[in-house]
């Protein structure tokens, strides 16, 4: 797969890749971590399977978004070994892109009042 | 069940679902992959809620089979028709150098092998049966599963009796065999008369050629003695089936049945109560499969459970797997046993 040099030509993210990158923003995380982390982020709503976070991780690893670190322990949890991941400057561009994308999405929603309505009218 | 054994047991299923996946996919994160999957079952195992394991078995299926078939088209699509003729070619030098080369074989040939002699193995040497009946109690439970030799007692002009073990059917032999009346079904029974014997039983005794028997793997449950059964051929039952009163109207001389060439006469070791050769006739030698190699598991169910299986069965195995498993008759050799003389 050939890596697109501008962040734009990634858009729109779909979900589990928009939360997986925000999970990365602080720190580098291994699987359990991304998964842990998208959960808080999402209250729950988004419960990562193992298929879907590896799947994901290929793709944006193969795009450049994610880079493997190391592999070492993680203190809370047992001794064994975990490969954790780590953000690229590429990932940070598309995950701002992304957040921004959003943003004005969010404010094209509010200039139209959407949030002033009563939230259990149901038509 | 405990906690462990659910986790550990949900692990190794999911190791074997991990082929499911492309094989590149799979080298690259099959182990974070379980590791992943480990840590979602001890989070599993540490929330409260009743139906919790439930949800998370379908949430896990659910990941993996759209994952699986995503990874699968993915894979595909990138593949030129150059990868195809390559992987192609890859197969067939696998296959072909398989177990000439000292090097560790191709994943794809092992299984490839693996798969090819189980089915040979499955259909040609052995079989599993189940026995779900008690005619053979004392020896063969209801619920014992076993591997049937098929090779043991097979006609030696098609296999060439030098080249494999074979011995012809003896007299205290355990034998599996198409029942005569209906070919569907497997009947497991004991050899008492090979052809030429005369046999006849007085009260419960089986008395061969003359000779009364002394037989340890028989059993008695029922104290009474009923005339065809205990006496047999004696107060001929005509309710028999169609071979029984053939053998009753043209096999029998001066109170004995006489074992006529190309049959053999069986018993169940459970002998009041065992449906067998006093009922329903001889066993043509050619309806012989095989003789029985060991009892691979033997699970305490009821006989309508063992004879086909329902949900309600899987159900109850899954949960009573290592409670109503008899694990002390678990790789278990029936073995053919003479019958002494009796004084």
């Amino acid at each position: 797969m050939k890596k697109p040099s501008a962040p734009q030509e990634l858009l729109p993210l779909t979900a589990p890749v928009f939360h997986i990158l925000l999970a990365l923003t602080g720190e580098e995380r291994h699987g359990y971590g991304i998964m842990q982390d998208v959960a808080r982020q999402t209250n729950d709503g988004l419960q990562l399977g193992p298929g879907t976070l590896y799947g994901c991780l290929k793709r944006m690893l193969a795009a450049g978004m994610v880079e493997e670190s190391e592999e070492r322990p993680d203190p809370a949890l047992d001794d064994e070994r975990r490969r954790y991941y780590r953000m690229t400057p590429l990932g940070r561009r598309v995950v701002r892109a992304e957040a921004q994308r959003l943003a004005n999405a969010v404010t094209a929603a509010k200039a139209r009042r959407l949030f002033d309505w009563p939230e259990t009218e149901e038509a | 069940m405990p906690q462990a054994v659910l986790v550990r047991w949900f692990c190794r299923v999911y190791l074997l679902m991990l082929y499911a996946y492309p094989r590149e996919f799979r080298l690259q994160f099959g182990g974070e992959m379980q590791q992943l999957f480990r840590d979602r079952c001890r989070l599993t195992a540490g929330n409260p809620g009743r139906l919790r394991w439930l949800r998370f078995a379908l949430r896990s299926a659910a990941d993996w089979l759209s994952t699986t078939i995503e990874e699968r088209t993915v894979t595909l699509r990138e593949m030129t028709p150059r990868d195809y003729g390559r992987k192609a070619a890859g197969l067939a030098r696998t296959v072909w150098s398989a177990g000439r080369s000292h090097q560790p074989r191709g994943l794809v040939a092992e299984w490839g092998m693996t798969l090819v002699v189980f089915l040979f193995a499955t259909t040609t040497l052995v079989q599993a049966y189940v026995i779900p009946t008690g005619s053979m109690e004392g020896t063969l439970r209801v619920g014992d599963h076993m591997l049937v030799d098929r090779v043991a007692f097979a006609n030696p002009g098609k296999w060439g009796g030098k080249l494999l073990p074979y011995r012809d059917v003896e007299r205290g032999d355990i034998v599996a065999f198409h029942y005569p009346e209906d070919v569907r079904q497997t009947y497991v029974k004991r050899v008492v008369g090979i052809p030429g014997d005369r046999i006849r039983l007085q009260d419960k005794q089986v008395i061969r050629n003359g000779v009364r028997l002394r037989e340890p793997y028989t059993q008695h449950i029922d104290p009474m003695v009923e005339a065809y059964r205990d006496n047999f051929p004696a107060a001929p039952q005509w309710s028999t089936t169609p071979r029984g009163r053939d053998m009753l109207l043209n096999h029998v001389r001066d109170g004995e049945v006489v074992v006529p060439p190309g049959m053999i006469f069986a018993l169940g070791d459970n002998r009041d109560n065992s449906e067998d050769s006093r009922y329903w006739g001889f066993v043509p030698r050619d309806y012989v499969v095989g003789k029985p190699l060991l009892v691979y598991w033997s699970y305490d169910a009821p006989t309508a459970d063992l004879e086909s299986w329902s949900l309600g069965h899987v159900v109850d195995v899954m949960a009573h797997f290592f409670t109503r498993t008899r694990w002390e008759r678990t790789l278990l050799v029936p073995r053919s046993q003479q019958a002494g003389v009796d004084q």
